[in-house]
């Protein structure tokens, strides 16, 4: 569409140089979907490498046994960091899907791709069943609150932990699919051959009639409000029982929110890189300026939140003089880790706001993009502040009262390094994957965002007016 | 909003005026009742001055009773404002427009009740009020600033000042309105308030630009204001059930849902009252009874962790103080009329589609939220201090006396006597604002259906 010089906007591009037509849009996409860039498999083949490695990884820190639970911190806070990141990257589909923004749509498919990514996290998590004590050793949980009459008692919280993971996983990838059934169905309308018989079998007979449309309307809220629901509660089991029960003392209500919601940092953070990266992979006429602004003011919220959530915890436990308070801000923050605290709260809440707070670096492509990649490594560093932390706690001290006195620093070995490097080259790799699948842009809210737009003359300018369904 | 009603200005100023330049008969009634309650609080108020506040049923070990409740009570409420307004504005939600100057001014009038019940009640020598303040440099003596009680007070007068500014800046163009149409006396006033507007552009985008700036800003006294509030608690070791790191968030989100539920009964009462419908449609109840679903789940979530963790402490007294809440008579009953009327009635409720719509139902269904956030400050408070602890000698219960009753009826006085009053004197309705969203309102045609639209930069 030409671009009209008088049209008034505040510095928004509303996709106006994306392609006008419905039918111009979904050749370009199928192109781009069936023809890859050229760095894809090289990209892919490093992070095969790199999985494998992360395999051989796992393999050296199971040589080590599941007995010391110490040197498996960084193997678990690489889970957590999976599950705040890229576990965490639909609710960026999710939550602005439900406020209805417009300028959500070419971005949302990439948040939703991140659900596969819990496959991979789920297998993640099998290893950690056996490295997490049983309830023997006399430490809380959050289950049954020590009382073993209760039936059940010998299930928690492994098996509640894997429930609600897994039930995490297939509702998101339940979401994914119901997402993509129309982009399906016009790869199978648009393709020969294998990726034509894969795209009708998962396209389930899609034909677009009004019945279908509203049944896919209404699944995808339905799936996303499950989604968010069953991140937050997995989080809460996650933390609470991988990290709060571990230390003697700590008593934190706050904690698990306070993962919950720096996950939707991380979520947004994760979001905004594959952005960037998708621009340079050919896709920089429907990824534009809007949803770097639009994710960058989100970002920016995030990190005053992130300032306040770390605050109410902080306030309290330090104000009260309790001997097991102190004892835990000094496992945390002023102790062993504290070069890492002070890195993620510059990262996290110092260097998002105060450089988003400026109108010319948050309206840009590079300052979000900038910002996102230090929260990223800020949320790195934050989990495995608390997971490492919290597992180098000796066994003996579970059932105590207060954590008598913190332990040294524990440092990433190789096999630590390696299962990393697996882990994020395997979400990298998850994600490709599915990229291979479907379109990464989704084609048809795309092409239902051109149903919504119309340019009017309004006095002695034109004007865009969006419409907004209820 | 698909049930939108396209008026014209001059209806709009016709409809909207109203409520200033007719006197209606229940205005007077409801203004002259309130009076009445309001002077017997105040009498009550000099009672216990005069007497001293052991004409309260406060006494060891409850020192902190039905004004205490009363004061976060009303700070709850007063975050209705700024949530509606300043964040609805950030994010263009359109379905606003109506709702923001009723909750502002809900927010301005809670926060007066909720100095009133604390600043002046509460403490139970008003006098010293001014002690909070750094009054005296020549003798040295200084506030505790270690102490959350000086911290509320900080808190909360930069709350009601940002709170005021926000309601005068969005009133200006409609101040000038009202100006335009009175005479005598009455248009001195409101050409000394309305600062000389004449709508220019200039004008225009200032007042645009303070909005947005304000509603920023706002944002972060909001958050801190409940938030110290509750540390008023949570920073005690001393007291069970109040020291827990969950409070800031778990009282703004309280907070929010109660304030939030208080705007759709003020909302209710502005269709009822001055059959403002062609404003507030069901639309804007069926919007705002979504985001209450949404704000309800969430204080649930923050309530279950406060209460896991309570239990997850396997502490005696700890254990002891929720089996008081929850089992001991009359405690139980009010924790479970809590519940009930603060999440498992209205929220299944709500649900439905054809409930949100419903004036009555959503009237009854928002009382009863209000009634279920107050109870739950009764809980936090009084049950706690009920028990004996180590260091106490003196433990009993605590039965509000007449005169704490007259002056906690005083202050819901106060704040409906306020909402009636300033809608005699301002448009409780942004004139500016629904113009603004008659004009840039607009439909599309999708095959043969109609999506409204709106004009966007």
């Amino acid at each position: 569409m030409q671009q009209k010089p008088s049209l008034m906007t505040n510095g928004a591009s509303h996709a106006e140089h994306a392609l006008a037509t419905p039918a111009s849009i979904t050749s370009d996409l199928l192109e781009k979907h069936a023809t890859p860039a050229s760095a894809f498999r090289w990209v892919a083949l490093l992070c095969t490498v790199l999985v494998v490695l992360g395999v051989v990884g796992v393999v050296l820190r199971m040589s080590d046994g599941v007995s010391d639970k110490t040197v498996w911190g960084y193997y678990a806070a690489l889970f957590v960091f999976i599950l705040s990141t890229a576990q965490a990257a639909p609710m960026v589909a999710i939550a602005t899907r439900l406020a209805k923004g417009h300028w959500r749509r070419p971005i949302s498919r990439i948040a939703e791709m991140f659900t596969a990514v819990g496959v991979l996290n789920l297998l993640l998590f099998i290893p950690l069943l056996w490295v997490l004590p049983s309830l023997e050793d006399g430490r809380r949980s959050l289950w049954f609150f020590g009382n073993r009459d209760i039936p059940g008692y010998g299930y928690a919280p492994h098996l509640w932990a894997t429930l609600a993971l897994l039930f995490l996983v297939i509702g998101g990838i339940a979401m994914l699919w119901v997402s993509c059934l129309p982009d399906l169905a016009a790869i199978r309308d648009h393709s020969t051959g294998r990726r034509q018989r894969i795209a009708r079998r998962m396209a389930r007979g899609w034909q677009g009639t009004t019945r279908q449309w509203e049944m896919l309307d209404r699944r995808v809220g339905i799936l996303g409000a499950y989604y968010f629901m069953m991140l937050v509660f997995v989080h809460f089991l996650i933390s609470v029982d991988f990290a709060i029960a571990l230390v003697p003392g700590w008593i934190d209500a706050l904690f698990p929110a306070t993962q919950a919601f720096t996950s939707l940092q991380g979520g947004a953070a994760t979001v905004l890189l594959t952005m960037i990266v998708l621009r340079k992979a050919g896709y920089r006429e429907y990824i534009e300026l809007d949803q770097f602004w639009s994710l960058g003011k989100l970002l920016m919220a995030m990190s005053l939140l992130w300032f306040w959530f770390w605050f109410s915890s902080f306030n309290i436990l330090w104000y009260g003089r309790k001997p097991n308070e102190q004892a835990v801000l000094d496992l945390f923050i002023t102790g062993p880790y504290f070069w890492m605290f002070i890195t993620t709260f510059m990262l996290n809440f110092v260097v998002p706001f105060f450089l988003m707070i400026w109108n010319p670096i948050r309206k840009s492509i590079w300052g979000p993009t900038l910002v996102a990649s230090g929260v990223l490594i800020g949320t790195l560093l934050d989990r495995v502040r608390i997971y490492v932390a919290a597992f180098s706690i000796p066994g003996e001290d579970a059932a105590a009262h207060l954590l008598e006195q913190s332990p040294e620093t524990v440092t990433p070995e190789l096999a630590d390094i390696l299962i990393w490097a697996g882990g994020l080259g395997g979400v990298v790799l998850v994600f490709m994957l599915v990229a291979r699948l479907v379109p990464v842009i989704s084609i048809w809210e795309q092409t239902e965002l051109l149903l919504y737009k119309v340019h009017k003359k309004f006095h002695r300018t034109e004007v865009l007016v969006l419409g907004k369904p209820e | 909003m698909q049930e939108h009603i396209q008026l014209t200005q001059k209806e709009i100023n016709r409809e909207l005026l109203r409520g200033i330049f007719v006197w209606p008969k229940w205005w007077f009634a409801s203004v002259s009742f309130l009076i009445l309650v309001f002077l017997v609080g105040a009498g009550a108020f000099g009672y216990m001055i005069n007497k001293g506040v052991g004409v309260t049923g406060l006494n060891r070990p409850v020192f902190w009773g039905v004004y205490m409740v009363n004061f976060v009570f009303w700070i709850g409420i007063s975050h209705a404002g700024i949530m509606i307004s300043a964040i609805l504005r950030l994010t263009q939600a359109e379905w606003r427009r109506p709702i923001t100057r009723a909750a502002e001014v809900l927010t301005v009038f809670s926060l007066m009740g909720a100095m009133f019940a604390a600043a002046l009640v509460h403490t139970g020598r008003p006098w010293r009020a001014y002690w909070v303040f750094p009054y005296d440099f020549s003798r040295g003596v200084w506030m505790n600033v270690r102490s959350p009680l000086i911290w509320d007070p900080s808190a909360v007068n930069t709350y009601l000042i940002a709170s005021s500014l926000f309601v005068f800046v969005a009133l200006l163009p409609d101040l000038a309105i009202v100006r335009d149409r009175s005479r005598g006396w009455v248009r001195v006033m409101y050409s000394f308030m309305c600062l000389g507007w004449r709508g220019t552009p200039r004008q225009w985008k200032l007042q645009a630009v303070a909005g947005i700036l304000l509603s920023a800003l706002v944002l972060p006294v909001f958050v801190s204001v409940h938030s110290i509030v509750s540390w008023d608690f949570a920073v005690q070791i001393g007291t069970e059930g109040w020291h827990s790191t969950i409070f800031a968030p778990y009282f703004i989100i309280g907070a929010i849902h109660s304030g939030v539920s208080a705007v759709v009964t003020v909302m209710v009462l502005m269709v009822w009252l001055w059959k403002w419908d062609n404003y507030l449609r069901p639309d804007h109840f069926d919007a705002i009874g979504r985001l209450l679903i949404v704000v309800a789940t969430t204080w649930f979530f923050f309530f279950f962790l406060e209460w896991v963790f309570a239990l997850y402490t396997l502490e005696g007294p700890e254990i002891a103080l929720r089996e008081l809440q929850i089992f001991d008579w009359p405690m139980s009953g009010l924790f479970g009329l809590f519940l009930a009327t603060a999440f498992f009635i209205p929220v299944p409720l709500w649900l439905f589609k054809r409930v949100r719509r419903n004036l009555l139902l959503m009237f009854l269904t928002t009382l009863l939220v209000n009634v279920g956030m107050w109870l739950e400050r009764f809980l936090i408070i009084v049950p706690a201090l009920l028990r004996k602890s180590p260091m106490i000698f003196d433990w009993g219960t605590y039965r509000p006396s007449i005169i704490e009753i007259f002056m906690v009826t005083a202050v819901f006085a106060w704040v409906t006597l306020g909402m009636l009053i300033f809608s005699k004197v301002f448009p409780l309705l942004p004139l500016f604002d629904i113009k603004e969203s008659m004009v840039g309102r607009d439909e599309i045609k999708i095959g043969r259906r109609t999506v409204p639209a709106s004009i966007r930069e």
